[in-house]
């Protein structure tokens, strides 16, 4: 009986609450920093090219296969304008069959590869699955044009080295 | 008088209450999803329109778009003439039901009676949906209305016609103008709880939704039925919705006179009416979005074990008062004594559940 008006009584301070509810398409829920999207590549400002080599590490530790990748000889280093010797030539990942386990960025030597910590790393409904195989552009493109924002956070412990356009805060930094 | 002619006079009015109340229930659907949704810190529908205003008419159409299926073991004409049966009744207590003044279409004499005479019937049509359907959930559900509904008459009935006794007539618009300067409810608030509580059993509405329970029996009489015919089912419930409210706010709250008893015009009635009718909509949705489907052995108990009783005593006091003639505030005192006896009585019962106690309590026991 009193479990009646205590019943009542909860809904209505219930609905003197604000709405939990986000309008999904139109207002986001900020996603938080380590998400774990999809897997998207690195741009390496300072050398003007993506941090991969091709070494391969990541597609043989992958555990559903969803990764190829090709290395070919760095035309920069010859010039002198990077460091590195060998550069990834193609790459693709097959969304469709990734399965988010995060291994490939936990193996990589370069820090070249990352879990896409944004909505566009989530939001991948496609009429065809051909369209979900991404090629090095499309893994490339968030990175190059700044959307992706500090996807390596202090909990990973790693300091920032140049995947990213440099910020007012490193330049004040002494070398 | 709207017009001269009282066939024609007869027909305008049919007319405004036909075109009015649908158009009730197609905002009483967006309104209802609506409250329930705040209640649960959701937003309700929001996409159809600005805030979702739309959406009532978005179901609408889908509704009458959508196939009208009957399963090909139904009996055909107890399957097909169900909804009507049940569609019918509750639009015909719209006839005598006086929205103000001279706002009902036919003020009959002896309105209440024939409310409560017509919207009986419908339960039929609830024993019919589910004999036709020839499906054993729908026969289960079927057989749960009929139960309830006519268990939860018993204790409406007594209640309304408690008020009756003190308003000594059985005509609406007099019952009104008897309230006066209090309304009923301060007189009689034990009739008012059993009128209340046997009210939202007699809508099916949520903690008595037996008879329609999804988990249980998977919509019950109207589990065969799609599109137009379902949604005949679903406008008679909110029609009752409505019925019950207009008829709680007239004869517990003072229907279109001001609470304290002075006579406004036609221009204060509607919105007086409207508002009071609205806080009885509002109460059944907030219940509604609160309680638990009571089991049906706990519903059947309390309606004639607590609801029934209390209503009897109810009509008793009534009668001793009236006879001895004694002021109106014994009447209030004693009603609202007997009002928080049955609270005092049901809590007990409900805390007595799972002590050992003598069978005949634990029969009341049962009850919450």
């Amino acid at each position: 009986m009193l479990g009646v008006l205590r019943a009542i009584k909860t809904t209505v301070t219930a609905a003197l609450r604000k709405p939990v509810t986000v309008q999904y398409p139109t207002a986001k829920k900020e996603l938080p920093h380590r998400s774990r999207g999809l897997p998207v590549l690195l741009w390496d400002f300072e050398a003007d090219e993506p941090f991969c080599t091709g070494c391969q590490v990541c597609a043989r530790y992958c555990p559903v296969d969803c990764m190829t990748v090709t290395m070919k000889d760095n035309p920069k280093f010859a010039e002198g304008k990077s460091k590195r010797k060998k550069i990834v030539d193609r790459f693709y990942i097959d969304y469709a069959r990734c399965m988010r386990c995060d291994i490939c960025v936990e193996v990589c030597n370069f820090d070249a590869i990352v879990m896409n910590n944004t909505w566009d790393g989530v939001e991948l409904s496609r009429y065809d699955r051909q369209d979900l195989v991404m090629d090095m552009d499309q893994l490339l493109r968030q990175s190059k044009s700044g959307e992706l924002k500090d996807p390596f956070q202090e909990p990973m412990g790693i300091a920032h080295s140049g995947w990213a356009p440099k910020r007012e805060a490193d330049e004040e930094k002494p070398e | 008088m709207i017009a001269d002619n009282p066939w024609l006079d007869g027909l305008v009015r049919m007319g405004i209450v036909a075109v009015a109340v649908p158009l009730a229930v197609i905002i009483l659907t967006y309104v209802e999803r609506k409250v329930i949704g705040r209640l649960q810190m959701r937003l309700g529908p929001m996409r159809v329109g600005p805030y979702g205003t739309l959406q009532a008419v978005a179901d609408t159409i889908k509704l009458l778009t959508k196939e009208d299926l009957r399963p090909q073991t139904a009996d055909r004409w107890t399957f097909e003439l169900a909804p009507f049966v049940v569609v019918v009744p509750v639009f015909l207590a719209l006839v005598t039901l006086p929205f103000t003044a001279e706002g009902m279409v036919r003020d009959l004499g002896l309105g209440l009676f024939y409310i409560v005479a017509v919207s009986g019937v419908s339960i039929v049509g609830f024993v019919m949906a589910g004999w036709g359907s020839d499906n054993k959930y729908a026969l289960l559900g079927g057989a749960r209305a009929a139960a309830q509904l006519i268990s939860y008459e018993i204790p409406l009935v007594m209640a309304v016609l408690a008020v009756a006794m003190v308003g000594q007539s059985l005509n609406l618009v007099e019952l009104v103008d008897a309230q006066g300067r209090v309304p009923f409810i301060v007189w009689q608030p034990l009739a008012f709880v059993i009128f209340l509580v046997a009210g939202v059993a007699e809508l099916y509405r949520q903690p008595f939704d037996i008879p329609v329970a999804d988990s249980e029996v998977v919509g019950g009489p109207l589990v065969e039925y799609s599109g137009i015919r379902w949604s005949m089912f679903q406008m008679a419930e909110f029609v009752n919705l409505v019925v019950i409210s207009v008829l709680g706010a007239l004869i517990f709250l003072g229907g279109w006179n001001w609470p304290l008893g002075r006579e406004v015009g036609l221009g204060l009635q509607l919105p007086l009416i409207f508002v009071k009718a609205s806080a009885f909509i509002i109460l059944f949705m907030w219940v509604r979005g609160s309680l638990p489907r009571l089991r049906i052995d706990q519903m059947m108990a309390f309606c004639w074990q607590v609801l029934l009783p209390f209503a009897f005593l109810q009509i008793i006091i009534n009668g001793w008062v009236l006879v001895y003639d004694w002021p109106d505030w014994v009447l209030g005192a004693l009603s609202g004594a007997a009002t928080l006896a049955a609270g005092y009585l049901t809590y007990r019962a409900a805390h007595q559940m799972g002590e050992p106690v003598p069978p005949r309590l634990r029969r009341a026991g049962s009850v919450l």
